[in-house]
């Protein structure tokens, strides 16, 4: 058996999913595991797609298509400026990719994400008073109602997983079924919310968040203590993919020999 | 031609108390901070602060006590998460925020520019920004019938930037190694009744001239040209200088209770009578480090 990391393993979910000819927005920003989550995981995702083959186009804010492998090893912004890539647009450009429906992945994340994927990072209780004042929307909103499919990267804790969010600053399935239609957004909503712990997704008639698969070697006791909402678990129980051993070579060797993606050693 | 160059002091006594003030820059860069930091050291209150994605500018100016509202997307202190003097101001109740995305904080200046009154978008439908944001109302469209979301055009009284140089008459120019961003900027430099830019340098009519293409708001848009070197300081400024990640963390830890962060002003800010007094407490030392292009133009 090979040995790997939870986060190898996740990029490698989340690789499965990029098919070839689309195009995925990841924002640049934030630091440690929210760093890792954010931009770290999508990034070796798409360059294992790459690997594979998949033409797969990368847009980190006004950068598109910067060489992944050539990421700076400090992330300072005369760095990040340097870095190399394919088109540097402009600001209203890249928001406007996302409201002509263009954009087929958001990869996003949030301080509490609810049953029906509806994402939250502006505030934790009332917005008028609240109790933990967060950072704001920022594009949220934009990936959740624009982006064809958003994939969720987050932390499996039970203050992330709330039944339902202080504030929808990112829009999932709303309250249920018929919600999301009544806008006609480009997007279709969360596909996959991929944690530490497990692969889930959303059934397609109660639009409820549930379990798709468990990695290796969790249980779903393990799942359930660490979601605050009832999880439906398929029957039989399907584990998520190992990353194989060439993916795990590929990921150590070629993509991040660094470590600056999925270990944060951005400093 | 009316020339438009004018000290820091001059330029910001423009200002009024409670004015609304939109600033240009992102996340931690090119954040007009000489300005900011001589707000700080005017005293200006009951300011309502305006941008699209912001940072230790609105945290700062909040933390002094000038501010009254922030309309935004983001405030937040990049790697270090939360911004705190923002944090504790929500959470007492004592600031109100109106609350964007990214795209509407930058629509509600593009209307603006764009001589409109509204703007159309989908972004916020079905969200709490459509609850909780009273500039964002629900419309219809006259030829489909499709639900939009109308942004209320944004009226600042006040925009301030920092860009790289300009001509005494007020023509701003970008160098060509820059982050794209700077579009935003220029929508809120059009967008205010009263727009003051400081740049790192003040260059000769001919360079301008010579170098049209990187001319990104014209005389016209611009009320007041102020010289501050390292005026974006400790944010970083494209390709000419980095962040001072030294000085955002002495600025983290300080924020983290209203006692040391008034001591921090008065130490960093107010204690310095001007932007070269700042400048000189941060250390030449420091700002080599960070300078990563020097440039001097004519």
């Amino acid at each position: 058996m090979t040995a790997y990391t939870t986060e190898e393993l996740m990029a490698c979910a989340v690789s499965r999913e990029l098919k070839d000819g689309e195009l995925g927005f990841i924002g640049l920003g934030t630091g440690g595991r929210a760093f890792i989550y954010a931009v770290g995981i999508p990034s070796v995702a798409i360059e294992l797609a790459h690997h594979r083959g998949v033409d797969f186009i990368a847009q980190y804010g006004v950068k598109l298509e910067p060489v992944i492998p050539e990421v700076p090893g400090c992330f300072t912004d005369a760095n990040l400026l340097a870095w190399p890539c394919r088109a540097m647009i402009l600001v209203e450009d890249c928001l406007d990719m996302f409201r002509r429906g263009m954009m087929d992945w958001g990869f996003v994340s949030g301080a509490q994400i609810d049953a029906h994927g509806n994402l939250n990072s502006v505030c934790i209780g009332d917005p008028k008073r609240p109790k933990v004042r967060l950072v704001g929307a920022i594009a949220q909103t934009d990936h959740c109602a624009h982006a064809k499919h958003t994939m969720i990267i987050v932390p499996h804790e039970r203050r992330v997983f709330v039944e339902r969010v202080d504030f929808i600053s990112g829009l999932g399935f709303g309250d249920g079924p018929g919600y999301r239609e009544r806008y006609q957004h480009h997007g279709q909503g969360p596909r996959k919310v991929v944690t530490n712990l497990a692969v889930l997704g959303f059934h397609p008639e109660s639009k409820r968040m549930r379990v798709e698969s468990l990695h290796p070697g969790v249980t779903r006791e393990q799942v359930e203590a660490n979601t605050g909402f009832r999880l439906d678990f398929p029957s039989p129980m399907p584990v998520t993919a190992a990353p194989s051993p060439e993916e795990v070579e590929l990921i150590r060797t070629q993509i991040d020999p660094r470590g600056v993606w999925l270990q944060a050693h951005v400093r | 031609m009316r020339e438009k160059v004018m000290g820091l002091r001059e330029a910001v006594a423009l200002i009024r108390d409670g004015d609304s003030v939109a600033i240009g820059g992102h996340t931690l860069r090119r954040h007009p901070m000489a300005l900011i930091h001589e707000i700080v050291r005017q005293g200006r209150r009951g300011l309502k602060l305006q941008g699209w994605n912001n940072g230790i500018d609105m945290d700062l100016l909040i933390g002094a006590g000038c501010a009254a509202s922030v309309e935004t997307s983001y405030i937040g202190i990049s790697a270090y998460g939360l911004a705190l003097n923002f944090r504790r101001a929500c959470e007492s109740g004592a600031l109100e925020v109106i609350e964007h995305s990214e795209t509407t904080g930058l629509d509600m200046f593009r209307a603006t520019v764009m001589g409109t009154s509204f703007f159309p978008t989908k972004t916020p439908l079905g969200t709490d920004l459509m609850r909780t944001n009273a500039h964002l109302a629900e419309v219809s469209c006259p030829f489909t019938g499709e639900r939009f979301a109308a942004v209320r055009a944004a009226q600042p009284d006040v925009a301030i930037l920092h860009m790289h140089t300009a001509d005494r008459y007020g023509n701003v120019q970008l160098d060509a190694q820059r982050w794209n961003d700077q579009s935003a900027d220029v929508l809120i430099g059009k967008a205010a009744q009263t727009t003051i830019v400081s740049v790192e340098q003040i260059v000769s009519d001919e360079e301008i001239n010579r170098n049209s293409l990187l001319t990104v708001l014209p005389r016209k848009f611009v009320t007041a040209i102020v010289e501050a070197p390292y005026g974006a300081h400790p944010c970083a400024c494209d390709a000419r200088y980095d962040y001072d990640l030294d000085e955002v963390a002495k600025y983290y830890e300080a924020s983290k209770a209203e006692g040391t962060f008034t001591a921090y002003l008065d130490e960093r800010i107010r204690g310095a009578a001007d932007h070269l007094a700042y400048l000189e407490r941060i250390g030449v030392g420091s700002l080599m480090r960070l300078t990563r292009t020097r440039v001097a133009r004519p």
